[in-house]
């Protein structure tokens, strides 16, 4: 077993205890940094796969911005005031029932799966490269990316309505 | 290359354009009045949907992300008639609105979305145009802006779009791990069946079944459609469903081709639930708008049927369908938006002698209506039964069977809302409304639209045509 097969199961085992974790824990506090956890670990994949560039963005966006956003609602809201809602236990069975049935649709799917085309992608691929990345977003994926500007503007146009009432 | 680029996006660039003349109109200082605001907008919105109309080509651009073809112009036209429409019948309302100029800039950038949904060849394209075309309407969802329900519509609309996106995109991450493409052209030779491939299938026709609302994915639809104003309902009925329905159409025909035993199995169930599901709710309903909802739920069930013919007779049926439902919706919808902004009466109830007062209103609200049931004379007749037609050719009689009970349930609640206008008794009916000049014009050409499009049979062969 070579380090990179070492770091992968380090990583993806660290993945899965802190997204368990995020949803045992009783308090959202906790849960938010359990949060962060599973994004490094994300990250460290990313890096595995020689993606630099998406591990950084990742790091910045989710562990960054989008942790702040959530820590300041969690701030903003009176914690103690909101109860945690008693679901009844027919519905905690079900849950249980249509989670397990996801699992084992996901796990019988992908065991079958043929994955060569996407190995041939990704091993020693350099694809994630900034160099690469942005070469391929400006040429080939150029269109998307004009798109997403318009749908930023538009985004931005909503939330400002909505906030100015 | 530059002419080729022009021409082939003209009804993309067009809409963009008006997009940012509406940025600059509202960067700029100059005050003007929603009136002329309006009027100008309208004129806008009509030059784009006649400029669609000539020297259409055909062809794809940008290395096969965009493509566009004598269908997907035709079905580009239908939904800028539609904005056109909707946008005359809002204009009492819009005339008060203080932000009438970010409502237009949202509503055509969902729009454009929808365009650019219909004409990408490429899954990411694809899942960007589908963001766009809803993004913009959650933020729609919440114009009343002193009403709570409001707010609570547009929380509700960001809420399941953005699950259901989540769904889409896990779809689609799926098949690019067994396909390893994402383009459209290339995707039918890498499907194999294989079950990682039927699994993001499913989830992938789960996004979609959130977007047209089929039954199991339908939860979101009678919340959203009654607390949004009533342009925004409309819009998102007609238009936003017309679009996901053209764009289901192609991608399944064209692109999950090899898959089609799986899908017709998937959508004979979904339409089933979605006929029964949404016929037997809409019969409960006393709210006018919940009411449509529902109504236009039961009609997607009656579209499923049409798509699972796998044929050229299921795409045209489609799209006179989406054409005729248009039509049909929006004069209805027209109606309720006049009595809705004049004094404020949404309920079925309030309806009760409404042809006392006011029989003109209630002569279009009664053609719609019939034309929603699908009764001769009008043009819904002939939308359902190509698309029963359609749906035949693959011999489950069982579906057609069915669809034809719905039918007669349908019509059953349609005749309870005309029994109410024509011959209930009601203390305190609707008062006359005095109907301006840009509803009156939306009304007369929906109801002569349905009217003809009843008689003259041409327009569906016109379609025909268009595939072949």
């Amino acid at each position: 077993m070579g380090v990179t097969a070492i770091l992968f199961w380090i990583l993806s085992s660290l993945a899965l205890l802190s997204a368990i974790m995020i949803v045992v824990s009783k308090n959202p506090v906790h849960s938010v940094l359990w949060l962060i956890l599973v994004f490094f670990a994300i990250s460290g994949h990313y890096l595995l796969l020689n993606a630099q560039f998406l591990a950084i963005v990742n790091i910045i966006v989710y562990a960054g911005a989008i942790m702040v956003l959530f820590l300041y609602v969690l701030m903003l809201i009176d914690l103690k005031k909101i109860v945690d809602p008693q679901r009844s236990l027919w519905i905690k069975l079900v849950g249980v029932a249509t989670g397990c049935c996801l699992l084992l649709v996901l796990i019988a799917a992908l065991s079958k799966a043929d994955q060569t085309t996407a190995l041939t992608q990704t091993i020693g691929g350099n694809i994630g490269l900034v160099e690469n990345l942005g070469k391929i977003l400006f040429s080939e994926y150029l269109v998307p990316f004009e798109i997403s500007s318009i749908l930023f503007l538009s985004a931005m146009v909503g939330a400002v309505v909505i906030g100015k009432k | 290359m530059l002419t080729d680029f022009l021409l082939l996006m003209k009804q993309e660039l067009l809409l963009v354009a008006i997009i940012f003349i509406l940025v600059f109109i509202k960067l700029g200082s100059k005050e003007r009045s929603n009136e002329s605001l309006l009027n100008a907008i309208n004129i806008l919105l009509l030059i784009n949907l006649i400029a669609g109309i000539f020297n259409s080509q055909t062809g794809t651009l940008f290395g096969d992300m965009f493509n566009t073809n004598q269908l997907f112009i035709f079905e580009k036209n239908i939904l800028n008639f539609g904005v056109l429409i909707i946008s005359l019948q809002s204009y009492d309302w819009l005339k008060k609105h203080k932000h009438l100029i970010e409502f237009y800039l949202l509503l055509l950038s969902a729009l454009l979305g929808m365009f650019l949904m219909l004409s990408s060849n490429n899954l990411l394209m694809f899942y960007l145009a589908l963001e766009l075309s809803t993004i913009p309407i959650a933020a729609l969802c919440n114009f009343d802006l002193e009403k709570r329900k409001s707010s609570e519509a547009a929380f509700k609309m960001i809420i399941s779009s953005a699950f259901s996106s989540g769904l889409l995109l896990l779809g689609i991450s799926f098949f690019y791990g067994t396909t390893g493409t994402l383009n459209f052209a290339e995707i039918p030779a890498t499907l194999n069946g294989n079950a990682l491939q039927i699994f993001s299938f499913v989830l992938l026709i789960a996004g979609f079944g959130f977007k047209i609302s089929a039954v199991p994915f339908h939860l979101w639809t009678a919340d959203v459609y009654e607390g949004s104003p009533i342009s925004v309902t409309s819009f998102l009925s007609v238009i936003s469903k017309g679009a996901v329905v053209f764009v289901l159409v192609s991608v399944l025909y064209k692109v999950f081709e090899p898959l089609s035993e799986y899908w017709y199995t998937i959508l004979f169930l979904l339409s089933l639930l979605t006929m029964i599901i949404g016929n037997l709710f809409a019969l409960r309903q006393q709210n006018m708008k919940r009411f449509l909802a529902f109504s236009s739920i039961a009609q997607v069930g009656f579209i499923l049927i049409g798509i699972s013919g796998q044929s050229l007779e299921g795409t045209a049926s489609v799209v006179f369908f989406i054409l005729i439902y248009i039509l049909s919706n929006l004069a209805a919808f027209g109606v309720i938006n006049l009595v809705s902004s004049k004094c404020d009466k949404e309920s079925i109830g309030d309806y009760k002698g409404f042809y006392k007062s006011n029989p003109q209103l209630t002569w279009v609200l009664t053609i719609a209506l019939f034309s929603l049931a699908g009764i001769p004379p009008t043009a819904g007749f002939f939308g359902k039964f190509f698309l029963l037609m359609a749906g035949a050719a693959k011999n489950n009689y069982l579906l057609i069977t069915v669809a034809a009970l719905n039918m007669v349930i349908a019509l059953y609640y349609y005749l309870r809302v005309i029994k109410a206008m024509f011959m209930d008794a009601n203390e305190n009916p609707i008062e006359k409304i005095k109907i301006p000049f840009q509803p009156k014009l939306a009304m007369i050409i929906c109801v002569a639209g349905i009217i003809i499009l009843g008689i003259y049979s041409n327009c569906y062969q016109y379609i025909f045509s268009l595939i072949k």
